[in-house]
C-alpha cells in the first residue's frame, strides 16, 4: 500500500515541477514570451475542453455552439467592466454564471433533441449569438469590430503571472470535474450516456441532470472565455462561429472524451499542431481540415481511446498467454 | 406592391434553394440517418464548377450545367463510400461522423480558395436579356429562370422517387434496409446513389445562385446551414417538407429584410430553426424523426 502511493506521488513531484518551469523554459529557449502566451492559451482551453466534456464524455450530449458561451462571458465581462467600471473579480463569476444559465435555458427544451437534432440547435444558438453580436441593437457591443477589454490589473504586463494564475484555476476547474464525474451527480450522468431509457427507469431524472450538465459546462467554458478576453484584451463576434466550437471538439475528441487527462492531451497536442501549422497562412485551414479527417478516420478513441485499445489488448493476449502455459502446464 | 413583388419573387428564388438544400439533407438522412454538413458546400463546389465550365473553358451553359451535376455526384458517392461507409463499417459514434463531415467542409473551401482566391468570383450571365418582366414584375432573368429549373428538378424528384423502379428502391431501402435487401434491393448502391443525388441537386442550387450571388469559398456553408433551418421547418427527413420549409424560409426572410430591417435576415433564419426545433421539431408535415426520450 505504502509503495503504491509512493507511485503515485513521484510522478505527481515530477509533473509540478514541469509546470512550475514551463514558462521560464520556454522563454529561455526562444527568448521571448509568445510561448507563453500559448502556454497561457492552453491552460484555458483545458478549461473550457474540460467543461465541454463533461457535457459530451460524460453525460453524451452534443453541442456544436459551445464558442457561443466562451464569447458571451467575455462580452459579459468585458461590458460590465467598460460601462459600469464594475471590478473584475464581480464581472468575471458574472460572466461564467450568465453562460451557466443560457446554458441552462437552452437546455431545458433542447435536451427532448435526438442527438443530431441537438446538436443543430447549438448551431443555431451560435449563429444567433455571433448575429447579435455582430448587429446589436445600439451598436452596444461594438459590433463587428469587437470590443477592447482590460487586463486583469495584478497580471498586467506580464504572460509568465497569467501562466501561473491560468494555471490555478486550470487545476482547480480539473479537480472540481473529478468530484463532479465521481459524485452521484457524474454517476447520473454515466447512466444517461449509456442508456437514457435505462437510466429514466432507475430513477434518474434524465431531464434533470440533461440541463446540469449544459449548465455545468457552460460555466466552465464561459470562465475560460473571460480569461480569454482578458488575456487577449480583446473580443470579436467571430470567436462566436462554428469554428471555435469545432476547435473545442477536436481538442476534446483527439485526446479522448469521457476522460480528464485526455482532454489535457488534446489541447497541448492540437495547439502545438495549430502553432506549427501557422506559417501556411492561407493553406493552415486545408491542412486542419486534412488532418481532421486523419485522424477520425484514423483514431476514433482519441489518443486515449488508442492506449485504452492497446493496454487491452496487451492485457488479453497476456491473459491468453497465461491461459496456454496452465493449459500446457495443464 | 410594386415592392411586395420584387420581395415575392426574390423570396421565392432563394426559397427555391433552400428548398433545394433541404431536399438533400432530407433524403442523406432518410437513406442513412446522418446529418451532412458538406451539404452546403457542394453548393459552392457547384458555383466554382460552374465557373470553371463556363467562363474558363468556355463550354455551353446546358453542357456546363451537366457536367457539374455529374461531377458532384461523383464527389457526393466517393464522399459516402470513401468516409461515410468506413467510419460507420467501424461503428464510431455518431459524433465523428458530424465531424468528419465539417472536416471536408474546411477542405472544400480551402482548395476551393487555394484556386480561385478568396476574392468573389464573378459568374458570367446566362441571357443575353438582363431583366425580364413577368406579370408586371421586372427581375433578373437569371432570377426567373432560377426558380423555373429549382421547380423542375423538384418535380423531376417526385417522379424519379415514386415512378421508376430505382426511386422505388431508393425509398425502400431507405425505409428498412434489411426488408430491402432481402427483396433483391441493392442498398449499397442506393445509399450511395442518395448520396450522390443530394450532393448534385446543391451543386445545380451553386450554379443557378451564381449568377446572381457571385461566387465566394463561404457562399455554401452560410446558405446550407438556412437549408438545414427549411428541413427542419418542412419537417426533417420528409421531401416535400423540405421543398416547402424552405420556400417559407426564404419568403420569410425576404419579406422581413425588405419590410423591417436587414440586419436581422440571418438572425431571423436560425431563431425560426431554433423555434421550430423547441416547439415543433416535427416541422410542418410531421415528421417524428427528432424527438428523443
Amino acid at each position: 500500500m505504502k509503495t503504491n502511493s509512493k507511485k503515485k506521488i513521484l510522478p505527481l513531484i515530477i509533473g509540478a515541477v514541469i509546470l512550475l518551469a514551463l514558462p521560464f523554459v520556454a522563454q529561455m529557449i526562444t527568448g521571448n514570451d509568445y510561448w507563453v502566451l500559448i502556454l497561457c492559451t492552453m491552460l484555458i482551453y483545458v478549461i473550457a475542453v474540460s467543461g465541454l466534456d463533461i457535457l459530451f464524455g460524460y453525460s453524451g450530449q452534443i453541442s456544436l455552439g459551445h464558442a457561443s458561451f466562451y464569447v458571451i462571458a467575455a462580452y459579459t465581462t468585458g461590458l460590465l467592466n467598460n460601462y459600469f467600471n464594475i471590478p473584475l473579480f464581480i464581472t468575471i463569476p458574472c460572466g461564467a454564471i450568465l453562460a451557466a444559465l443560457l446554458g441552462a435555458a437552452l437546455a431545458y427544451p433542447a435536451s427532448r433533441l435526438k442527438f443530431h437534432f441537438l446538436s443543430l440547435a447549438t448551431v443555431a444558438f451560435g449563429e444567433i449569438t455571433y448575429y447579435f453580436l455582430y448587429t446589436s441593437p445600439g451598436g452596444f457591443t461594438n459590433d463587428y469590430k469587437g470590443i477592447n477589454i482590460r487586463s486583469i490589473p495584478f497580471l498586467e504586463g506580464s504572460y509568465t503571472k497569467w501562466y501561473f494564475w491560468l494555471l490555478l484555476w486550470a487545476i482547480i476547474f480539473v479537480v472540481a470535474k473529478i468530484f463532479i464525474v465521481n459524485s452521484r451527480t457524474g454517476r447520473a450522468f454515466i447512466a444517461i450516456r449509456e442508456n437514457t431509457h435505462a437510466a429514466d427507469g432507475m430513477g434518474v431524472n434524465v431531464q434533470k441532470y440533461k440541463i446540469l450538465a449544459f449548465a455545468i459546462s457552460a460555466f466552465y467554458v464561459g470562465f475560460a472565455g473571460t480569461m480569454y478576453a482578458h488575456l487577449y484584451k480583446y473580443i470579436s463576434p467571430e470567436t462566436a462561429r462554428q469554428k471555435q466550437s469545432v476547435l473545442f471538439l477536436t481538442m476534446m475528441l483527439f485526446g479522448g472524451s469521457g476522460s480528464i487527462v485526455g482532454s489535457m492531451i488534446g489541447v497541448v497536442i492540437i495547439e502545438i499542431l495549430l502553432e506549427l501549422i501557422r506559417p501556411l497562412q492561407e493553406y493552415q485551414m486545408l491542412l486542419y481540415g486534412i488532418l481532421l479527417l486523419i485522424v477520425i478516420i484514423a483514431l476514433p478513441g482519441g489518443i486515449v481511446g488508442g492506449v485504452r485499445d492497446v493496454m487491452a489488448d496487451r492485457a488479453k493476449r497476456k491473459l491468453q498467454k497465461e491461459g496456454e502455459g496452465g493449459a500446457q502446464n495443464g | 406592391m410594386a415592392v411586395f413583388k420584387i420581395l415575392l419573387i426574390n423570396g421565392l428564388v432563394i426559397g427555391a434553394i433552400y428548398g433545394l438544400i433541404a431536399l438533400g439533407y432530407s433524403l442523406v438522412y432518410r437513406a442513412s440517418g446522418l446529418m451532412s454538413f458538406v451539404q452546403g458546400d457542394m453548393v459552392t463546389i457547384g458555383a466554382y464548377l460552374g465557373i470553371t465550365f463556363y467562363r474558363v473553358l468556355g463550354l455551353p451553359f446546358a453542357i456546363s450545367f451537366i457536367l457539374t451535376f455529374a461531377c458532384a455526384f461523383g464527389i457526393g458517392m466517393l464522399l459516402e463510400r470513401g468516409v461515410i461507409r468506413v467510419l460507420l463499417s467501424r461503428n464510431v459514434i455518431p459524433i465523428y461522423i458530424v465531424l468528419a463531415t465539417i472536416a471536408i467542409q474546411y477542405i472544400i473551401q480551402n482548395t476551393a480558395q487555394a484556386f480561385y482566391g478568396s476574392v468573389t468570383q464573378r459568374f458570367p450571365a446566362i441571357f443575353s436579356k438582363p431583366t425580364l418582366t413577368i406579370l408586371g414584375v421586372t427581375a433578373q432573368t437569371e432570377a426567373y429562370f432560377c426558380l423555373l429549373i429549382s421547380v423542375i428538378l423538384m418535380i423531376l424528384l417526385h417522379f424519379f422517387m415514386t415512378k421508376t423502379k430505382f426511386g422505388t428502391a431508393m425509398r425502400g431501402s431507405a425505409m428498412d434496409a434489411m426488408a430491402a435487401e432481402s427483396v433483391g434491393i441493392n442498398t449499397s448502391l442506393s445509399t450511395g446513389v442518395t448520396w450522390g443525388l443530394s450532393a448534385g441537386i446543391a451543386s445545380l442550387a451553386g450554379m443557378l445562385l451564381g449568377p446572381m450571388y457571385g461566387v465566394y469559398t463561404t457562399l455554401g456553408a452560410t446558405i446550407g446551414r438556412k437549408g438545414f433551418a427549411g428541413a427542419v421547418v418542412g419537417g426533417y427527413g420528409n421531401m416535400y417538407g423540405a421543398m416547402v420549409g424552405g420556400l417559407l424560409l426564404g419568403l420569410v426572410e425576404t419579406f422581413i429584410s425588405g419590410y423591417w430591417s436587414g440586419t436581422y435576415k440571418n438572425m431571423v433564419a436560425y431563431i425560426i430553426l431554433l423555434l421550430f426545433l423547441l416547439i415543433k421539431p416535427t416541422g410542418i408535415f410531421n415528421e417524428s424523426a427528432i424527438q428523443d426520450v
